[in-house]
Parts: structure tokens; sequence; C-alpha cells
């Protein structure tokens, strides 16, 4: 596959991955940035949310009321979402990119309550790149994460 | 719009709970009665997690009021409240609307007494406000007022309660605001001064309290924390226990008024369908009740306040961080994860001390904790002793990452 390096390109890509695990964080009381969210989404993209308890195939619009009611709920009053290791693969206007990720309950925990593994397709839509598809699975006991095993045939980055 | 399904609901907190009772730290088994101690696991641990705040579980006067009841009216009395009520009820109905000031009305208990009341307080174009932690039962509740307008409202969050209200205001349109005079998991009470200042600016607010958790060790004749700062108010409705600290069994409305009072006995559910509260538990509750009203139940609020005293500066002196700074019997320290904090349950009983795990859905996923309540039956040494071991596990040693942190 070719690797495309262009000066500005990547690093493009590299702030929309970024901006995702921002607008989801919220501090107490707090709630996402839905409308910059939407922002880095194309207008087609899906959101598939695999649980123990099933799959939501979603669109944005979708997501976010689902995150609304489960914020509603009372069920998470705060979130904060890193990026802990990255595989990333582009060709022209598309890119794949697997992103483990841990949850913590605030910038300053020490430790995660969970972990996972974001499946993004990234595509460049009038020159900017774009989430198409987010997809993510979650550790478990019988799904445990490996790192940085996981991405052993991948271009890993420690993300910055 | 994607919505979250019951089923999925179900299946989210079957996985969560049964994580945790896997572990041995819920559904356990006592093979003790409540008091200083419980068995658990053929240990025995000293107890800090009951919610018989005040430890009249075995006092003379209880018992002798549940013995002389059995033996006057047998185990039970088996009929609905509205064809027959038991001798006892007249008098425990009497004692508590001595204690709270108002009229009182016994349900068989806390979660019927929401059942019961809300569909008949609540009209149908009346709206609703829910705090986000309000106990599960009072959530419930609300599922049976179908047509009304029911929101969820950030924990305490004053400001945002105004905004609701201001934005479903119209003539005519009563908006009932649903909290916990102390919140169960958190400890924490509803912001009562920001609540009468709101009664006080909006005619058209009315507030329903579940202050099951404050019964008995607050106020005067322990009518709890809502009753003592909104019980003047003619648009605030208080729930109460008669399970917890008062030692007894059932639940009971204060009302604002006799004609509330006859509506809800008239038209609510549970007052027409359910079964009472049995002879023997009423036989404690009027004990308990009469209790509560002789003069010296205050020394005995004392000495629970002691206890709380010497909790807080146990829990100051070692840097223990507590949700809530509010002064009450409930003490809850939140963890970074659900390991960290099932370690700290786990090695608090290693260490023969019974306390709670507190985890999702009774606390946010992002909240798991552990609470630990105090009671009279716990002796200050024994509290300061708890404490310390408390501090001890939750220190970072080596790879027993505690992470319990203040909010």
């Amino acid at each position: 596959m070719e690797r495309q390096n262009a000066p500005g390109d990547r690093d493009q890509l590299d702030a929309v991955i970024k901006a995702l695990y921002e607008v989801i964080s919220f501090d107490e009381g707090g709630e996402p940035d839905w409308e910059r969210m939407r922002t880095l989404f194309s207008p087609h993209a899906r959101i598939t949310r695999v649980t123990p308890e099933g799959t939501d195939y979603l669109d944005v619009a979708g997501f976010q009321d689902l995150a609304k009611e489960i914020i509603d709920l009372g069920t998470y009053t705060r979130f904060f979402e890193i990026e802990v290791l990255r595989d990333e693969r582009r060709f022209g206007g598309l890119a794949h990119v697997l992103s483990a990720y841990e949850t913590r309950q605030s910038r300053s925990a020490r430790e995660p309550f969970a972990r996972g593994v974001n499946s993004l397709q990234l595509i460049r839509e009038q020159g900017e790149w774009k989430v198409l598809s987010l997809f993510w699975d979650e550790e478990r006991t019988d799904n445990p994460l490996a790192l940085p095993a996981l991405f052993d045939r991948g271009e890993v980055r420690w993300p910055s | 719009m994607a919505k979250l399904t019951r089923e999925r609901k179900n299946k989210t907190v079957y996985r969560v709970v049964g994580e945790s009772q896997a572990q041995g730290l819920i559904f356990n088994r006592s093979a003790s009665g409540n008091g200083p101690s419980c068995v658990v696991d053929d240990r025995v641990l000293r107890n800090f997690g009951s919610c018989s705040y005040m430890g009249l579980e075995r006092h003379p006067a209880l018992l002798a009021g549940a013995a002389a009841a059995l033996e006057s009216y047998g185990s039970q009395f088996s009929f609905s409240r509205a064809y027959l009520d038991s001798p006892l009820y007249q008098g425990l109905e009497e004692a508590l609307e001595q204690i709270t000031g108002r009229a009182t009305l016994v349900a068989p208990s806390t979660t019927l007494a929401h059942l019961a009341a809300l569909p008949v307080l609540v009209s149908d174009d009346d709206v609703v406000l829910i705090d986000q932690f309000a106990h599960a039962s009072l959530h419930m509740a609300t599922d049976l007022l179908k047509g009304t307008i029911v929101e969820r409202i950030r924990h305490n969050r004053m400001d945002l309660l105004e905004e609701r209200i201001n934005a479903y205001s119209k003539p005519g349109r009563r908006i009932w605001y649903l909290c916990d005079g102390v919140y169960s998991m958190l400890g924490d009470f509803a912001d009562f001064a920001a609540l009468r200042e709101l009664l006080g600016r909006y005619p058209q607010l009315h507030v329903y309290a579940d202050d099951a958790h404050a019964v008995s060790w607050t106020g005067k004749h322990g009518r709890g924390a809502a009753l003592s700062h909104l019980g003047d108010s003619e648009r605030v409705v208080v729930a109460l226990s008669l399970n917890k600290a008062f030692s007894a069994a059932g639940g009971a409305l204060a009302l604002p008024s006799p004609g509330a009072l006859t509506q809800i006995r008239r038209c609510g559910g549970p007052m027409l369908f359910s079964g009472p509260i049995q002879p023997p538990m009423l036989g404690a509750a009027v004990a308990s009740a009469q209790l509560h009203l002789d003069g010296v139940f205050s020394s005995l609020q004392a000495e629970l306040e002691e206890r709380m005293t010497a909790a807080e500066d146990a829990l100051a002196r070692l840097n223990v961080p507590v949700a809530t700074a509010d002064r009450t019997p409930i003490f809850m320290v939140q963890f970074e994860s659900l390991r960290a904090a099932q370690r700290a349950v786990r090695e608090l009983r290693q260490r023969d001390y019974y306390c709670c795990l507190s985890t999702f859905p009774a606390v946010p996923m992002d909240k798991p904790s552990l609470r630990f309540t105090v009671s009279r039956h716990n002796s200050v040494a024994e509290i300061t002793d708890f404490v310390a071991q408390l501090a001890d596990v939750i220190a970072v040693r080596g790879d027993t990452q505690a992470s319990a942190y203040a909010s």
C-alpha cells in the first residue's frame, strides 16, 4: 500500500483524530462538544457502537441522541478519553486508522476505567480529512487488549 | 432517533452488577442480625454499611412494641387498608403527625408511597423535573405519569432547575421538582436554601422530596432534613422511611393538608390495593415514634452526631477524599475504576470491616465508589480505626493503584 507523506496532510489527519478525542471528552457537569463533533464527520458518516449487550448502527445525529440520553440518565457525569496507540494507513483520499484508547474519569486520573480500540475510516472531502466511519469495541475479560502487539503489522505511532 | 431499549439497559445492568457479584462483594448473605457487627462468609465484620443510623433495632421499647403487637394481633392483618385498618395504624399516624407537624399518611413502603402519591398529586398538564440522582423509586414513580412532561435535571443544579421552570411556565401549570432530602449514595443534601428561595419566587413550583435517609437522625423529633428546612411551605410534600434509622417498617407521606391526604388515601393505587404493614412491625413503629417524641431522643441524635464528627475528623486528618462535605452519616469515597473500588472493599473485608461497594446503576459508571455509613452501633474508637484502615487501603502502594479522589 502506498504511503503518502505530503507535508501538512498528515498533520491535518492527525488533527482530526486528536479533535475526535477532544470533542467526546467532558468534565463533571459538562457534555461533549456536539457542534464541533459534527464538523469532524462526513455527511455520509456512520458510527457503530459495539457493546456486550448489542450493536448500534448509527449516523452522527443518532449517535448524539444516544449519547445525550446516556448523559441524561446519569450513566456518565464526565468522560475523558485519550489515544494511547495508533496504526495509520493511507492511500490517496482514504485512510484507515486503528486507534487504541483509554477512558478515564478526568484528565488527572491515573487509572483508566475502560480501554478499547476505535476503528476509523477517513475520507478526504474538499481537501479536508473527514471521518467516514467510526467503529469501536471495548476490552473485556474475554476480549483482552494487548498493546502494542495488536498493531504489530502496522505503522505504529505513539501519540505525541 | 436512537434510544436505549429497556432490554439493552437491563442487559448492561445485568453484566455490570454480575461482575461485582462474581467478586463476592455484593449480594452477600449475613449470618447475623444488624448491629455493631455482621457475619459475612463466616467472618465477623465490624459494620460500616447499615442504614440503621440510629441503631434502634434492638432498643427495648421497639422489641416490646413488636412483641406486644404480635401477641395481641398475630403475625398479620390481611386486609387492604381501604377495607379495614389494623388498630395500630391510628396511633402510628397520630404520633407521626406530632413528629412531622403535618397530616401524615403511612404507606407500606417509601416506594409505594411515591407510587401512590405522585400520580394523584401531579396533573396531566403539570411538568415534573427530577434530579438525576434522586432515588430509583422516585424515577420509577415518574413512569406512571403518562402524558406529563418529565425531565431530568443535573444533580443539585439549581441554576438549571430555574432555567427549566422559566421554560415550562404557563398559567395554571404547576412545576414539580422531585429530589432526595439526603442522597443515599453521595450522602449530600438537596440544596434546601436555593429551593426555599425558588419556592419564594416561583408560586408554580412544588417540591416532592424523598427524605428516607434523613429520618430520625436529624431534625426535631427526627422529622428529617426536608421538613426541617421546607416544612412550612404548603407546596412541599415529603416522603419518609420508617425502615432505616426509624428501625421499623414502611414509609409515610408528610402532606401539606388533610385534603391532600384524603386524596391520596382514596385514589393512590397502592393505598387501595396493596397490603398493610403487619402488626409486629406496626408495633415496633408505634414504639419508635413514641421514642422519637420523648424528651430524650435528641440525646440519641447527639450520640450519632459525635460519631459523625469522629469520622469527619479522621477523614480530614488522614486526607481521605470523600464526595461531599455535607454532614450526614453517609460517606462516599470515589475511585477511578471499578477494579480499584473493588480492591478497596475487598481489602477492608480482609481487615474485618464491612462497607459497601457502589457501582452502576446505583452510581454513574464514572463514579465507582466505596460507601460507608456510621451509626450509633459504631464506637468512636472503631470509627477512627476504620478510617485509618481505609486510608491505608487507598494509599498508593506498589501495584495497588487505589486512585481515590475528591470530587
